[in-house]
């Protein structure tokens, strides 16, 4: 089943006298399950496709469709909602929540989402013991190692139940020990959740498991491959 | 229970987000302990210094009251309409309608007086003065008159006669007048007047004491006598000039006017009084005094506007603080708006937190305020080193002591007044969240 489609996106902005575009007719389908990577170099609009797809910013043409529904289309109050029940975020930078211990930032999305303390309580419990937080979950990010704060936003991602994650090079800011690490979970959770990831990465780690590669380059989709899983996934799975 | 709707799904939810918003509020606002803790003692101290200022003058305004209801005019006054508009001597009520209203009002203290002008001499020294003529027994049950002397004793009795065998009445002078001629309790005062039955009345007083400032005319030209007294020298028995009534319950003041003037018009028309004097007229302190009814509305309305001035000044410290703090946190904002938060709630977390620091301040502000009014300031301001004898004040003396009186009621019209403005005051800065882009904002 598709579960996300971009079509004919395009995004131009203006940066002092030039107009710069950062997408052209960009097209791509992403099925349900896919755990597939967006590479390309620096400026390739990787991230800006990413936002896109999130519905973090605005395509200058084209529209974006999640499990059927017109993101691009929807009004922001709406759009906001959907973020928050069907998409799941990892940054580059962590974004955790300065003041919220690791088991609050776990929470905090599903108390946006409105879900009773006790439920929410014990999935972010149960999600941070999947990353391996167990111990250190009632530290704030400011107590955590950069690994560990990527995991707290991986089990803030996943603890709201998502059908896509949309991870903008998670791994960019982590030690190699560190980023294979996440990578290991991420592949995991994604197998076992049945939830759909999408990376923008130039990772040649995260680019080994992925079941997909989609290169960008310039704005524009280069190459788009299907493969098998590598033994290193086959192995975790 | 609340609604979430996105596309064709709907999705129930159950849990409150608002605790979770002020729980990170109450975080946010302790981020930078320093800046929080500026803002909330320039708010918590413009509350104090607007309580100390309500205190202040509330305390005054109850001293103008009190010094002109206790000491002189009581809570009403009943006249003719001639002596209000003239002083006209004749222009009395009859003393049966002082023992009619006695009867018909057991819980009301009442106390009659009369008023004559009279040259009065003494050694050398003369001087115009005013008689004021009270009733020792009821005078006290109404103003606290005879208590406020400041030399001798209040005794308004008959005092010995001279060494001729001439018959005299003790009276109580003005300050003032006092010292213009020269007199200490003890001294012989004469008195010269044109009585009510046009004949020339005079007669021996001996002075039994000086009286403190009370009301400025009285504390410069005031002599008081019994109504005895007046009557042997004024030739006159027929009825009183006034007649001063006090309330248990001031509380009850309009009710009580209402339903004594029925009764007096009941008694006048029982009773119909001459022409010349005019009607009975009863009257209320503020109604007697507009002057200080006047001043004590405007001082309301003055202290507001400083305390809003005061408040607004103070509030612009939050005004800084609301802007460093969504300077500093435009990421932060753009990430809890990428993972769904909507912009309204992001909106109602940002105003959480002035609330908390309004409300902290307000707390503060009211204890500290109550610290000084209850604890060091009990007493009062004194100001009698500068001022002895106090000042006048839209023809009331007020005491150099000046009492802090903190009404309930103003505490909470300043708590809240705090809270208000500093809520305007954060609000604009704080409606920059609702601009936040995420993708913006986490570049």
């Amino acid at each position: 089943m598709q579960l996300l489609q971009v079509q004919g996106i395009g995004k131009r902005y203006r940066q002092g006298e030039l107009e710069v575009r950062a997408l052209a007719d960009v097209e791509l389908t992403v099925t349900e399950g896919e755990f597939a990577a967006l590479v390309g170099p620096s400026g390739s609009g990787k991230t800006t496709l990413l936002n896109i797809i999130g519905g973090l910013d605005a395509p200058s043409e084209g529209k974006v469709l999640v499990n059927g529904k017109e993101i691009t289309a929807m009004p922001e109050a709406v759009l906001s909602s959907f973020r928050l029940f069907e998409l799941g975020f990892i940054f580059q930078a962590y974004n955790l929540v300065a003041v919220l211990t690791a088991l609050e930032n776990v929470e905090l999305v599903m108390v946006l989402q409105g879900r009773p303390e006790r439920e929410r309580r014990e999935r972010a419990r149960h999600y941070l013991e999947l990353v391996g937080l167990g111990k250190v979950m009632d530290r704030r990010p400011s107590a955590l190692s950069g690994g560990q704060q990527q995991r707290v936003a991986v089990a803030r991602a996943l603890a709201a139940g998502p059908r896509l994650v949309l991870a903008d090079e998670p791994t960019a800011n982590l030690d190699s020990e560190n980023a294979t690490a996440l990578l290991d979970i991420m592949y995991k959770l994604s197998k076992e959740e049945k939830t759909t990831f999408l990376f923008s990465t130039h990772d040649a780690r995260v680019m080994e498991r992925a079941q997909r590669i989609i290169t960008l380059r310039d704005g524009r989709i280069e190459s788009d491959e299907r493969r098998e899983q590598s033994s290193h996934a086959r192995a975790l799975a | 229970m609340s609604t979430s709707t996105s596309g064709d799904s709907t999705r129930t939810t159950g849990g409150s987000r608002l605790p979770t918003l002020i729980f990170m509020a109450w975080r946010n606002i302790w981020r930078n302990p320093a800046r929080s803790g500026l803002t909330v003692a320039a708010l918590a101290g413009s509350l104090v210094l607007l309580l100390l200022y309500l205190g202040l003058v509330a305390g005054m305004t109850r001293q103008m009251v009190d010094h002109a209801t206790d000491l002189a005019l009581g809570h009403m006054q009943l006249h003719r309409q001639a002596f209000v508009d003239d002083q006209d001597l004749y222009a009395t009520l009859p003393w049966n309608t002082l023992k009619e209203l006695e009867t018909a009002f057991p819980d009301l203290s009442m106390a009659p007086r009369l008023y004559a002008s009279a040259l009065a001499s003494a050694g050398d020294a003369s001087n115009g003065v005013l008689i004021k003529a009270v009733d020792p027994q009821r005078e006290p049950r109404v103003t606290r008159l005879l208590e406020e002397v400041r030399e001798g004793t209040s005794d308004l009795g008959p005092a010995p006669p001279t060494d001729a065998g001439l018959p005299r009445h003790h009276v109580l002078i003005g300050a003032q007048l006092a010292r213009n001629m020269n007199i200490t309790p003890g001294a012989e005062l004469i008195l010269v007047t044109q009585a009510a039955d046009a004949s020339i009345g005079n007669a021996l007083y001996q002075v039994a004491g000086v009286l403190k400032p009370i009301d400025p005319a009285f504390d410069r030209q005031g002599v008081l006598m019994s109504i005895a007294a007046f009557q042997s020298l004024m030739v006159m028995d027929q009825g009183f000039h006034e007649l001063s009534f006090k309330l248990k319950d001031v509380s009850q003041l309009d009710a009580v006017q209402a339903a004594v003037a029925a009764k007096v018009q009941a008694l006048t028309a029982a009773q119909p009084l001459d022409k010349l004097g005019g009607p009975p007229l009863l009257r209320n302190w503020r109604q007697i005094a507009p002057a200080l009814a006047d001043m004590i509305s405007m001082y309301d309305g003055v202290v507001w506007v400083i305390g809003l001035i005061v408040v607004a000044l103070a509030a612009l410290g939050m005004v800084n603080t609301m802007i460093m703090a969504i300077h500093e946190r435009t990421r932060e904002f753009g990430v809890l708006r990428a993972i769904g938060m909507d912009k309204r709630w992001l909106l109602v977390m940002v105003l959480i937190e002035p609330l908390l620091l309004a409300l902290i301040s307000a707390v503060l502000g009211v204890v500290a305020a109550l610290v000084l009014i209850k604890g060091l300031l009990k007493d009062g301001i004194d100001l009698s080193a500068s001022m002895p004898d106090g000042f006048d004040m839209v023809g009331i003396v007020i005491d150099p002591l000046m009492p802090m009186q903190l009404e309930p009621m103003h505490v909470i019209y300043a708590a809240l007044l705090v809270i208000a403005i500093t809520m305007i005051a954060a609000l604009l800065p704080s409606w920059r969240v609702m601009r936040v882009k995420p993708a913006e904002s986490m570049r």
